[in-house]
């Protein structure tokens, strides 16, 4: 339409959610970076400096950067299995993204105790390992990197499927016939076509589950423990147990920072490796 | 092969005489109950541009997804080149396709579709080379091998995929509808393009499209069918003037149909109750079915099978039909003159040519239709199920 309509009074008032959410935020976001850089005489990097200088810190924000791309690399491992057989299954494909999507109406919270259940040290995979005399100490499967993982993966694959999904089935309907009848086998189709084709989608996968690990809270503090924090869970106990509000929000932008240099390298990554395909 | 033929050529098409010809014998194709196609039988010489032509849901494609082995028929056989092709799949035939949607790997560059399949078969580099550049300069996109596939036109994307199942030397290639999608004028730029590099190569083309002036333009022969059956299979002359049975004749090229009743048949002759009264037509005009007196029948007449006379012209001359009409429309289309007459309660189109045109009556005027007898063909009436696919209630 090239014509604007006139702006009535009962239009404008419409606009009115928008702008308060929009406020929310920008007020929000000021309130996190005059806490971060301030402290009670003013400006400050002080809270930046006792981040930065702390080994223990360091060794926070180390594991949270290594097991978020542990948890982004094994989830497009991991899915790209599924989203290739649900795009096979062409009839059975609506009733199997159900199943992969079922997970995500229960709560977070639930779903990451149900993990405890599983893998603590009386839980049922050390307890079966146990009975069939595989073990003899229970193995060590949370309260540490390896149950954040776990659970995080757990919670994130769906996005995986999803987005490796949607890429295959933007794949041209007959390019795999073509790549037949021009001499290929299934596999060398495979190789050839599907997989540099079905790329983007897998690097989106990694991108987006990368990200949403890297500012995880329940899931590390439930299967982490005190002794194994993210990021994300410090900031939960800066905020809910010592108070100090100050240093919770220059965590917070510590985080943020990370957040928007990852996508920065990762997408100049992606575009090296798949390069300008439309 | 003589070292001293041209180089271009003598790499694109080495020797290849024998190879190429199909054998399809009592093939038919159902899905559970649906029988799509039903006994058909096909023999193809190699190095002859067939052209499968017939309204959509005819069975074409699925004919020539069955040559390719996409689809295995549900009984009898295809041969290639005198091989049975039962079981085998379509990476394991002799052939190559040209799909509809062109199917062109967007990931790769002109020169890398094309060399797709030599890389399959591990050709060595420099011969790949070799053999990318000629049949790009073959299609005519020897300077674009290094562009994106998106950065194509829709023109050169038809080149591409020519090029790529060319380059393999396949015996026959299939070719679904490649040029449904362009717009008229490239269409006809492909088209004698494609009859041009057919012609040079001889490679065996088996196209299919529902264009009849497409299919006339370009093939040695045509296959017309309809409803999962071949109707005819014969040159495209052969096909206009002698058509097999009224569908044909009405598929290819415009006709002008009379309806009308036997009343008698003789050796020599068959008599018709039509418009006009009685008209005695020799027997020769029979299309594909015996007449029996009392059933009604067609009489077709190509349009430029009409002749158009003054009113009180002596037309009976030489042992022509004449009968009186009027001269409803009279379209200049170039170097033809269009006419649309009514004979009583019947309509006709006739075509004269325009250098003819001042002897010639003008739009509303009476004048007589003339037509010798030995032009009329005779047809049964259309069955439900073809007269379905013209848009027609039977």
């Amino acid at each position: 339409m090239t014509e604007t309509q006139p702006a009535s009074p009962a239009k404008a008032l419409l606009l009115l959610p928008v702008l308060a959410l929009l406020g929310l935020f920008f007020v929000s976001v000021f309130q996190l970076f005059s806490n971060g850089f301030a402290d009670a005489d003013g400006w400050s990097l002080r809270y930046f400096r006792q981040i930065v200088n702390r080994s223990d810190y360091q060794v926070i924000f180390a594991r949270t950067i290594l097991s978020s791309l542990t948890v982004a690399l094994l989830s497009v491992a991991l899915s790209y299995p599924i989203a290739l057989l649900l795009w096979r299954l062409e009839r059975w494909r609506n009733t199997l993204l159900i199943v992969v999507l079922v997970p995500w109406l229960v709560s977070l919270v639930v779903r990451t105790y149900g993990w405890l259940v599983l893998l603590g040290p009386k839980g049922v995979i050390n307890g079966m390992l146990a009975w069939t005399g595989i073990i003899e100490q229970p193995l060590a499967l949370m309260f540490n990197d390896l149950g954040i993982v776990i659970g995080l993966t757990h919670v994130l694959i769906p996005f995986a499927v999803i987005s490796i999904l949607s890429s295959l089935l933007a794949i041209e309907s007959n390019l795999e016939e073509a790549s037949g009848v021009l001499g290929a086998s299934p596999f060398q189709t495979f190789r050839r076509i599907v997989l540099p084709l079905s790329l983007p989608g897998a690097f989106t996968a990694l991108i987006v589950i990368f990200l949403a690990s890297i500012g995880a809270i329940v899931t590390p503090i439930v299967l982490g423990g005190m002794s194994h924090q993210f990021v994300g869970s410090q900031i939960y106990q800066e905020v809910m147990y010592t108070f100090n509000l100050n240093k919770a929000a220059a965590w917070s932008i510590c985080l943020l920072a990370i957040s928007f240099l990852s996508l920065l390298l990762l997408k100049a990554i992606e575009r090296r490796l798949i390069g300008t395909m439309e | 092969m003589s070292p001293a033929q041209p180089e271009a050529l003598a790499q694109a098409a080495p020797s290849r005489a024998a190879r190429g010809s199909i054998h399809v014998a009592g093939v038919a194709k159902a899905y559970g109950a649906t029988t799509v196609l039903s006994g058909l039988d096909l023999a193809v010489e190699a190095g002859t541009f067939v052209t499968l032509l017939g309204p959509s849901g005819c069975g074409k494609t699925t004919l020539l997804r069955l040559i390719a082995g996409f689809i295995q028929p549900s009984a009898g056989k295809i041969a290639i080149d005198g091989r049975d092709m039962a079981g085998l799949p379509p990476q394991r035939r002799p052939i190559g396709m040209v799909f509809q949607n062109l199917a062109l790997f967007p990931h790769f560059s002109v020169e890398e579709n094309v060399a797709y399949g030599l890389r399959l078969r591990n050709v060595p580099e420099a011969e790949l080379r070799r053999k990318v550049g000629t049949f790009l300069d073959l299609v005519g996109l020897g300077h674009l091998g290094s562009r994106r596939i998106s950065q194509l036109s829709g023109g050169q994307k038809q080149r591409v995929a020519l090029a790529r199942s060319l380059v393999l030397e396949p015996s026959i290639l299939l070719l679904d509808e490649p040029l449904s999608a362009l717009d008229l004028q490239l269409r006809k730029q492909l088209q004698a393009a494609l009859k041009e590099i057919q012609r040079q190569l001889g490679t065996t083309f088996v196209f299919v499209t529902h264009d009849q002036e497409e299919a006339t333009l370009m093939s040695d022969r045509i296959v017309v069918m309809s409803a999962g059956a071949i109707q005819q299979y014969d040159t495209p002359p052969a096909i206009y003037s002698q058509p097999a049975n009224l569908f044909v004749a009405k598929f290819v090229g415009e006709l002008n149909e009379i309806p009308g009743r036997i009343a008698a048949v003789t050796s020599e002759t068959v008599e018709i109750d039509g418009p006009g009264g009685r008209h005695a037509l020799p027997m020769s005009g029979i299309r594909g079915f015996s007449p029996v007196p009392g059933t009604s029948c067609v009489i077709g007449l190509r349009p430029e099978r009409i002749t158009i006379l003054p009113p009180n012209a002596d037309a009976d001359a030489g042992g022509r039909i004449a009968l009186p009409g009027t001269v409803i429309e009279r379209i200049a289309l170039g170097s033809v003159l269009r006419f649309v007459l009514r004979c009583g309660e019947q309509r006709l189109v006739a075509v004269r040519l325009a250098s003819d045109g001042a002897a010639l009556p003008e739009a509303g005027s009476p004048c007589r239709i003339a037509f010798d007898p030995a032009d009329a063909q005779v047809f049964e009436p259309l069955a439900a199920p073809a007269a379905a696919s013209f848009g027609e209630k039977p």
